[in-house]
Order: C-alpha cells, then sequence, then structure tokens
C-alpha cells in the first residue's frame, strides 16, 4: 500500500514546479499552462485527501475545479489574442504601456 | 436538501444573475439606436437586489456553506450601490466613446453576483467558485474597450496574477481540507497542527493577492490605470468590498476555532501586512502626477487601513466595533472612490487612438484652474479628495476614525500611529489635486461637458459623502446592527 | 490489488508525471510545452485511478487532456508565433525569487506533510468514486456551488466572446 503522504508530496512537487513556472517563464501561454499545473496539484491533494479518509467530498471538490479552470482558460486565452491583436507580442516582459514614470 | 428559505436567502444573487441575462437578451431582441435603458434596466436590478435584502431570512443557508446574515446583506447593499453608481458612470462614458453594448452591463451584473455571493460565503470552496465569477467577469470589464494597447494590457497583467493567486488560493484550501476534513469555515473549531497552518497561510496569501495588500499589490496601479474608467471604479468599490468581506469572515473564524496562539502568530502576520500596505501605498502614491494612478496606489493604501480593522476585528474585546468599522470603511471608500473616477472620467483626454502620448491623459496639470471653469465639478472633486484622505466632515473622515477607534479599542497603538501618520502623508497627495483645481491658473482646452448621467453619478456620490460626514449616526448604527453570524 | 503493484504502479505513473511537468517549465516553443502538459495530465489520470478515483480519471483525460488543451494548442497556432517571440527568459532576478519562493513553498508544506505523520489508508466500499456516488454528493451536499458554477461558466462564455471580439 502506498502510503497517503507520497501523493500529497507528489502533489506538492507538481504545485512547487507550477509555481516556478509562472515567475521564471516570460512567454504568456506557458505561464498560463503552469496555473493549470498548480490547479491540478490542488486537485491531487483533494483526491488524496479524499481517499485518505475515505469522504468523497474532496472528489466532488476537484470536478469543481476542473470546471473552474475550464472557464478561465476560455476567458484567459481569449485576452491573450486580445493582447497579440493590439501589440503583437506575448512576452509578459515587452506588454508595459503600463508602468510607473 | 434546500428549503424555500435557502432560495430566498438568496434572492440578492439570483436577481443580479437574472438582470445579467436579461440585459444580454435585450441586446438580441432591442436593437434600436438609443441604449438608455439598458443602463436604466442594470440599476433597476441593483435596486431589486438591494431592496431584496431585508427580506432575506437571517440563517445559515445549504448545510453551512453560506450564511445570510446582517454582514453579507450590508456587503450586498455597498456592491449593488457600487453597481448602480458605476453603471450610471458606464453610461455616459461608453456613450461617448461609441461602445454601449449590453455585455457591459451583463459582465456587470455577473461581477456584482460573484461579489454578493462571496459576501455569503463561509465556505473555501464556494468562496472560491465566487472568486472566479467576480474575477472573470472584471477581467473581461478590463479589457473591453478595443482601442489602443492599455485595456487588454491590464486585463492581461490582472490575469496572469488573478488566476495565480486563486491558484495558490485553492492549494491551501485542499491543505485546509486535509487538516480539517472540510472546507467550511466552521471547520477550523477544534482543528491545529503544521498542515491547517501551512493551508492557512496560503489561503492568506491568496486572498492578499485579492485586497491588493503589500507585498501582493504589483498588479493594482497597471490594472487600474489600463481599465476603462467606469470599469475600474466598479472594481475598487465592489471587489475590494467582497474580497474584504471574506477576509473578515476568514479571520474571524480563525480566531473562533483554533487552538494554537492566534492571537500573537496571525495579528502578527496581519499587523505586518497593514503597516507594509499603509506605508508602500501612501510612499508610491506621492509621487504620481498621473491621477489615475495615484488614485489606484490610494485604494491600495485604503486596503490597509481596512487590515487595522480586520486586525481589531479578530481580537475579543473589540470585536463589534472593529467589524462594523470594517463596513463603514468599505461603504464610505465605494461611494468615495466612484465619484473621483465618475469626475476623472470626464476630465480624461479622448483620443482617437488614446496610446500617442497617452501618459498625461490623466496627469494632474489636466486639472489646473477647473474650479473657475466648472466650479461644481471642481467642488465634487475636492469633496472625493478630502474624503480619501480622511479629513472631516467627509464620509473617509467617518470611517478612518471608526477603524482608529477600533484600533484603539484592541491595544493596537503602533498601528493607530501607523495609520495616522500615513494618513498624514496622503494629505499632501490629494491636496495636490484641490491645489491644480484651486489655485492654478487653467491651461488646457476647455473640458468636455459631463454626460448627464455622470453628472448624477457625481452628484449622488458627493452628496453622500457630504451627508454621511454630517451625520454618520445612520451608517455607523446600520455597521454595528449588521453583525456576523458565524 | 496488491499492495506491491500499487507501489510499483505509483513510480511507472509519478516519475514521467514530474517529468512532462518539468517539460512544460523546461520547453521554450509552446507547442511542446503544450504537448508535456497533456501528457502530466495522463498521467496524473493514471495517479487517480489508483487513488481510486475512476470517473474522475475519465473526465481528467476528456476534459483536460481532451478539450482544454486544444484551446491551448489552437490559441498557440493562432497566434502562429515566430521565433523571436519565443525569445529568452525573463529577469534573472524575478527569475530567482519564482526559484526560491518555488523552493520554500515545497519545504513549507512537505514539512507540515511530514509532521502530520503517515496515515494509512482507509478501506473504501466498491461505489468510492463512481459516477452514482459522486454524482450524489454533486446534487446534495455541493447544490449551491454546483449551481454558482453555471453562472460562472455563463460568465466565461460571455467574457470570451467579448474580450475576442475585433471591434466593439
Amino acid at each position: 500500500m502506498v502510503p497517503g503522504t507520497h501523493y500529497l508530496a507528489l502533489a506538492a512537487f507538481l504545485f512547487a514546479i507550477g509555481f516556478a513556472g509562472v515567475l521564471v517563464k516570460k512567454n504568456a501561454i506557458i505561464v498560463f499552462m503552469c496555473i493549470e499545473l498548480m490547479l491540478n496539484a490542488a486537485n491531487l491533494t483533494f483526491i488524496a485527501f479524499a481517499r485518505q479518509s475515505g469522504s468523497m467530498s474532496g472528489q466532488a471538490i476537484a470536478f469543481f475545479v476542473i470546471a473552474v479552470a475550464a472557464a478561465e482558460a476560455a476567458v484567459g486565452l481569449a485576452i491573450v489574442i486580445a493582447v497579440y491583436r493590439t501589440r503583437g507580442t506575448i512576452s509578459v516582459d515587452e506588454v508595459e504601456a503600463l508602468r510607473d514614470r | 436538501m434546500p428549503s424555500g428559505q435557502d432560495i430566498a436567502a438568496l434572492l440578492p444573487f439570483l436577481l443580479l444573475v437574472l438582470g445579467a441575462l436579461v440585459l444580454m437578451l435585450s441586446e438580441v431582441f432591442l436593437r434600436s439606436g438609443g441604449r438608455g435603458y439598458q443602463s436604466g434596466l442594470t440599476i433597476a436590478f441593483a435596486a431589486a437586489a438591494a431592496l431584496a435584502v431585508p427580506f432575506a431570512p437571517q440563517q445559515v443557508l445549504f448545510g453551512g456553506q453560506a450564511v445570510s446574515d446582517g454582514f453579507a446583506g450590508f456587503v450586498t447593499m455597498v456592491v449593488c450601490a457600487g453597481l448602480a453608481l458605476s453603471a450610471l458612470l458606464g453610461r455616459g462614458w461608453l456613450e461617448t466613446r461609441n461602445m454601449e453594448r449590453g455585455e457591459y452591463y451583463a459582465l456587470a451584473l455577473f461581477g456584482a453576483s460573484g461579489m454578493v455571493l462571496l459576501g455569503m460565503a463561509t465556505d473555501l470552496l464556494l468562496a472560491f467558485i465566487a472568486i472566479e465569477v467576480m474575477s472573470l467577469a472584471v477581467y473581461s470589464l478590463a479589457a473591453y474597450p478595443r482601442r489602443g494597447q492599455r485595456p487588454p494590457e491590464a486585463a492581461f497583467k490582472y490575469f496572469i496574477l488573478g488566476s495565480f493567486a486563486s491558484a495558490i488560493l485553492l492549494y491551501g484550501s485542499a491543505l485546509y481540507y486535509g487538516a480539517t476534513g472540510s472546507t467550511l469555515l466552521s471547520a477550523m473549531r477544534g482543528g491545529g497542527g503544521a498542515l491547517l497552518a501551512a493551508g492557512l497561510s496560503l489561503i492568506l496569501v491568496g486572498l492578499a493577492f485579492k485586497v491588493a495588500a503589500v507585498p501582493f499589490h504589483a498588479w493594482t496601479p497597471d490594472v487600474y490605470e489600463g481599465a476603462p474608467t467606469p470599469a475600474t471604479a466598479f472594481m475598487a468599490a465592489g471587489v475590494k468590498a467582497a474580497a474584504f468581506a471574506f477576509l473578515t469572515r476568514g479571520v474571524l473564524a480563525m480566531v473562533a476555532g483554533t487552538p494554537f496562539a492566534v492571537g500573537n502568530e496571525l495579528g502578527g502576520v496581519l499587523g505586518l501586512l497593514a503597516v507594509l500596505t499603509m506605508v508602500v501605498g501612501n510612499l508610491f502614491a506621492l509621487p504620481q502626477r498621473n491621477v489615475k494612478r495615484m488614485l489606484a496606489y490610494s485604494s491600495i493604501a485604503q486596503a490597509g487601513y481596512l487590515l487595522v480593522g480586520v486586525i481589531a476585528a479578530s481580537r475579543p474585546e473589540s470585536r463589534a466595533q472593529g467589524t462594523s468599522a470594517v463596513l463603514v470603511y468599505l461603504a464610505a471608500y465605494a461611494v468615495t472612490v466612484i465619484g473621483a473616477f465618475s469626475v476623472l472620467a470626464v476630465m480624461e483626454k479622448r483620443e482617437p487612438t488614446p496610446d500617442a502620448g497617452s501618459a498625461d491623459a490623466w496627469d494632474v496639470s489636466r486639472f489646473a484652474g477647473l474650479a473657475s471653469r466648472r466650479p461644481w465639478l471642481a467642488f465634487a472633486m475636492a469633496i472625493f479628495m478630502l474624503s480619501l484622505a480622511g479629513v472631516p466632515p467627509t464620509a473617509g473622515f467617518v470611517a478612518k476614525l471608526s477603524v482608529f477607534q477600533a484600533a484603539a479599542g484592541a491595544k493596537a497603538w503602533g498601528l493607530v500611529v501607523v495609520g495616522v501618520l500615513t494618513s498624514i502623508m496622503g494629505v499632501y497627495y490629494y491636496l495636490r489635486v484641490v491645489v491644480a483645481m484651486y489655485m492654478q491658473p487653467a491651461e488646457m482646452e476647455e473640458p468636455a461637458a459631463a454626460p448627464p448621467t455622470v453628472a448624477i453619478a457625481i452628484a449622488v456620490a458627493a452628496l453622500l459623502v457630504v451627508v454621511v460626514g454630517f451625520s454618520p449616526e445612520p451608517l455607523t448604527a446600520w455597521a454595528r446592527a449588521a453583525l456576523l453570524r458565524m | 490489488m496488491g499492495a506491491s503493484a500499487e507501489t510499483v504502479l505509483f513510480w511507472i505513473f509519478a516519475v514521467p508525471l514530474i517529468a512532462s511537468a518539468a517539460g512544460v517549465v523546461a520547453a521554450r516553443n509552446p507547442v511542446h510545452a503544450a504537448m508535456s502538459l497533456v501528457s502530466a495530465f495522463f498521467w496524473l489520470a493514471g495517479i487517480y485511478v489508483l487513488l481510486t478515483a475512476h470517473l474522475l480519471a475519465f473526465v481528467q483525460v476528456i476534459v483536460y487532456a481532451g478539450a482544454i488543451m486544444v484551446l491551448f494548442l489552437f490559441v498557440v497556432m493562432l497566434l502562429s508565433l515566430t521565433d523571436a517571440e519565443l525569445g529568452l527568459e525573463k529577469l534573472s532576478a524575478l527569475k530567482w525569487v519564482g526559484v526560491v519562493g518555488a523552493a520554500g513553498m515545497l519545504v513549507l508544506v512537505v514539512s507540515a506533510l511530514a509532521q502530520s505523520g503517515p496515515r494509512a489508508m482507509r478501506a473504501v466500499g466498491a461505489d468510492f468514486g463512481t459516477v452514482r456516488a459522486v454524482g450524489r454528493i454533486l446534487f446534495t451536499q455541493y447544490l449551491l456551488p454546483f449551481e454558482a458554477t453555471s453562472v460562472l461558466l455563463l460568465v466565461a462564455i460571455v467574457g470570451a466572446v467579448v474580450v475576442a471580439k475585433e471591434k466593439i
């Protein structure tokens, strides 16, 4: 039997990879994919805890998270398209019409 | 199983959703040239939702996932007032730019429905979904105008940092679920341990992003500047109110439930956040000549004062005082900031391509000599600036006073001192606008006339700010009555 | 399923999962990143099966790997990014903040998990994680979030259309 801690540590690794990716990557779409990784890590945590405690509510929550991720993806990608249309780049560093001057 | 009472308590939320659906359909069926009815419909639904609040049964809903109490009712009222005022502003602003569509109001109503739900939520999953409803609507509103690079960029920055914060919040909720076996805030009672502490700190980080507390504030100035002005006004008033409502609930549940030394640990962390937010927000606002950016940094600073109120609410001896101070502050800030953004919307430079040299679109020099040209507009702006600075007799003064009184009741003298000092610092940059209006000669071309609906929004906001400033008792009494039911 | 078989399967799924997650961060080309992410979702679905979340494993493959990733790939293709835009990485300062922050978060969570101690998996009934059981919870205990999610999806549709429209 694999102890629950293994699954939870796996989720923590996944979350850390996504977290680092959001801050390290430059391409907006990849940054967004890293956010998806973080959401998946949260889902794995919910499901692992649900299995550990034998209560299924964690699985129901994971369901909602998938729906939220889909909604976020739709709006987020639309915003990426809008940015690309107005300036022809989606590099996080080069989008800087708005800043302190 | 939900009863009819549960549904009745959700009526404000349902009315706002219904309003959004009606506004969307209005775009399909009523393509007439005059679109004025759309903002009218929005205001009607906002008013209906606010009127439904007193009739909502005061009870715990859906097995404790939400609660309809006086606190939620107050937040609903603030959100609805913000929605109605910003719809008036949006009507004038969008019409003069020929971009008025039903979708704008539909998204605003959807956003308001998310805010209302967040004000009622006592469950981390429901709060997460409500935050997403609110945020997705506000991201879309920020990107709404198709002119120039700024609106999509504002939405882009808001989206990346906002969804990053949501993911952190969600992971924190997952750890919380593991520690307590539930996502209900009430499940904290009797919990403890390192897992709960880790979960709660991640949840706090996620919420700090949403309320724009330093050091998680980096998105605010860019988003506030780039978003269309009516949307900025709506997010400044509504998002702040809803996010602080949930933060207050969460902190109170934490204090009520946990055995570990919350008073010290949590108070310390929140206190640090509050001090940083007050100091950094005011410090960065000082050199801003761009009034829209200045208001953005000012909103960060106001989050600091609100955090002081939350800290006061977390201490048992000043629980009621702190909670009502947060509510008074949210109401005063919402009305004041929408008024200020409305005046700004009248004054801002309108160009065919907003990117060409638009750094000065909101420059303080545009306000120079306004008092001689538009005495009433200048007078209203002066009222809003004084209210933001916390000068009597304005609503902002009443709000700051009640927050500092609550903090004094909690014996948090350090926070009171920092709060008063930074407020004095704030007077400088707010008064710069007033000085420009009243003491400098006019340089710019004649400002455009305010559209009638925007003038109404400004007049109503200014009137509310002054009336509350002179007789604060009704508002404070209402906030005291609107206590939390955990 | 025997205990040792489960351990073997766990590592068979976990190692490629971490590798493909790292691949998302390492990739320069968004198409490569997207493909790594798809494979990560598949391995994660395998982990879900090990955790007796069969319905979610299917949903993970169908909705995440199927629908959401197709949306990502569509946008990547639509933008037809040239190599210039793939470009260099971010400022080194933020990079270090990211790495240190992620490491700190990992230490925080793993130490918290270690402190809470290893807990054995509880035995579960045959209907754990089935469509019927999860569906029952969704429509009873989680009715309010379920309805709120319907509003969320509507907001997402309206928002996406409004934002992606070329002209207002």
